[in-house]
C-alpha cells in the first residue's frame, strides 16, 4: 500500500488553524479521530508526541512529516494539512513549517509505513510541488496536484 | 512432467496480492514441473533514504530494519507452507537493498525463466514518484513476467490442486 492509496480528501485540511506544535499535532489527530481511523485518539497523541520528543519531525523547506509506530491503529493511516503563513515545528533548518503529512501505522505494517514514507520523501524532494500545495486553496487541490490530471 | 519454464521466481512482500502470486506460482510449478523459489528483499535502500532525508532517526531505522527481517522470515515460512501443503518444495531467498533491482540481478544470477509478481498498483497519477517496487520490478526486468490478478480466482485454483 503507497501514498496514493492512503490520499482521501476527507483527512485532507486546507488551511490549518493552530498556531503551535503541540496545537497542530492535535488538529491533525483530529482530523484522524472525525474520520474513525483512530482506536485510541489519547494513545495516538501520545505516540506521535514521544516520537517528537527524540527529534522534531519537522524537516526542511517546509516540510513536516510527523509519523508512528502505535497500537492506537488497526490499520496505515495518514492525513495532510497544510497551514500556508508556516508555523515553528522545531524543523531542522529553523524556518517554519506549512505542509504536514502525519501517517500512523500499526507495528506489523513496517514494510507498507516505510513505503508510503518514501513516496512522501520523493514527491516532495520537488520545490515547485511544495509550493504549489502550499498554495493551494483547498482539499480537492491538493487531490488533483497528486492524482492523475 | 518438465516444460519449457524451468525456474519459477515469485516476489513476495507481504501484501496479499503477493500471497496470491505464490499461490498461483505454487500451481504453475505443479503443472509445469518448473522449481520455484521465493523472494523477500528488505527495502534497506528506502530505510537509507529515509535517514538521509532526516524521516528516520538512526534508531528508527534499526527498529525497522529489525521488524522487516521478522517479516521476511515471517512470510516466507508462511509461502514455505502453502507449497508443503501441495508437496512443493520452494527454495526461500532473503535479500536486502533495492527491491527492483535485487530481484532484477537475482533473475541473471538464478537464470529464472519467469518472474511471477502481486497486482501491480492503479494508475491513480501520472508522477513517477508514485511507482512502487513492483511497477519498478515489473519495467525492469528482462525475463518473461507473469501478473496475478483475482485472489479469489487464484483461491479456487490454488485449492483444486
Amino acid at each position: 500500500m503507497g501514498f496514493l492509496e492512503l490520499l482521501d480528501k476527507k483527512l485532507i485540511k486546507v488551511p490549518l488553524k493552530s498556531g503551535s506544535k503541540n496545537m497542530l499535532l492535535e488538529e491533525l489527530i483530529d482530523l484522524l479521530n472525525s474520520e474513525g481511523c483512530l482506536v485510541d485518539r489519547e494513545l495516538a497523541l501520545q505516540d506521535v508526541l514521544k516520537r517528537e520528543v527524540l527529534g522534531s519531525t519537522g524537516l526542511e523547506r517546509g516540510i513536516a512529516i510527523p509519523h508512528a509506530k502505535t497500537t492506537s491503529v488497526d490499520r496505515m493511516v495518514m492525513c495532510i494539512g497544510i497551514a500556508p503563513g508556516g508555523i515553528d515545528f522545531e524543523a531542522l533548518d529553523g524556518n517554519p513549517s506549512s505542509l504536514f503529512f502525519m501517517i500512523l501505522a500499526p507495528p506489523d505494517q513496517a514494510g507498507p509505513h516505510i513505503e508510503v514514507l518514501s513516496d512522501i520523501a520523493r514527491v516532495t524532494k520537488s520545490n515547485a510541488m511544495c509550493r504549489l500545495l502550499t498554495n493551494a486553496a483547498d482539499a480537492d487541490e491538493v487531490m488533483e496536484l497528486f492524482e492523475e490530471d | 512432467m518438465k516444460g519449457p519454464i524451468k525456474k519459477i521466481l515469485v516476489y513476495i512482500d507481504g501484501s496479499e496480492a503477493s500471497i496470491s502470486a505464490a499461490m498461483y506460482a505454487i500451481a504453475f510449478a505443479k503443472t509445469s514441473g518448473a522449481s520455484l523459489s521465493a523472494l523477500y528483499v528488505v527495502n534497506t535502500r528506502a530505510l537509507n533514504d529515509l535517514v538521509k532525508a532526516r524521516i528516520f532517526l538512526q534508531t528508527e531505522e534499526d527498529e525497522y530494519h529489525h521488524d522487516l527481517e521478522k517479516d521476511a522470515e515471517r512470510y516466507l515460512n508462511h509461502v514455505k507452507k502453502l507449497g508443503e501443503e501441495k508437496n512443493i518444495e520452494i527454495e526461500l531467498l532473503s535479500l536486502s537493498g533495492t527491491v527492483h533491482r535485487e530481484i532484477k540481478d537475482e533473475i541473471k544470477r538464478g537464470d529464472f525463466d519467469l518472474l511471477v509478481i502481486g497486482g501491480i498498483s492503479q494508475i491513480r497519477s501520472r508522477r513517477d514518484e508514485f511507482f512502487n517496487e513492483t511497477d519498478r520490478t515489473l519495467r525492469s526486468v528482462t525475463c518473461p513476467v507473469l501478473v496475478v490478478k483475482d485472489d479469489d480466482k487464484v483461491w479456487d485454483i490454488f485449492e483444486s490442486l
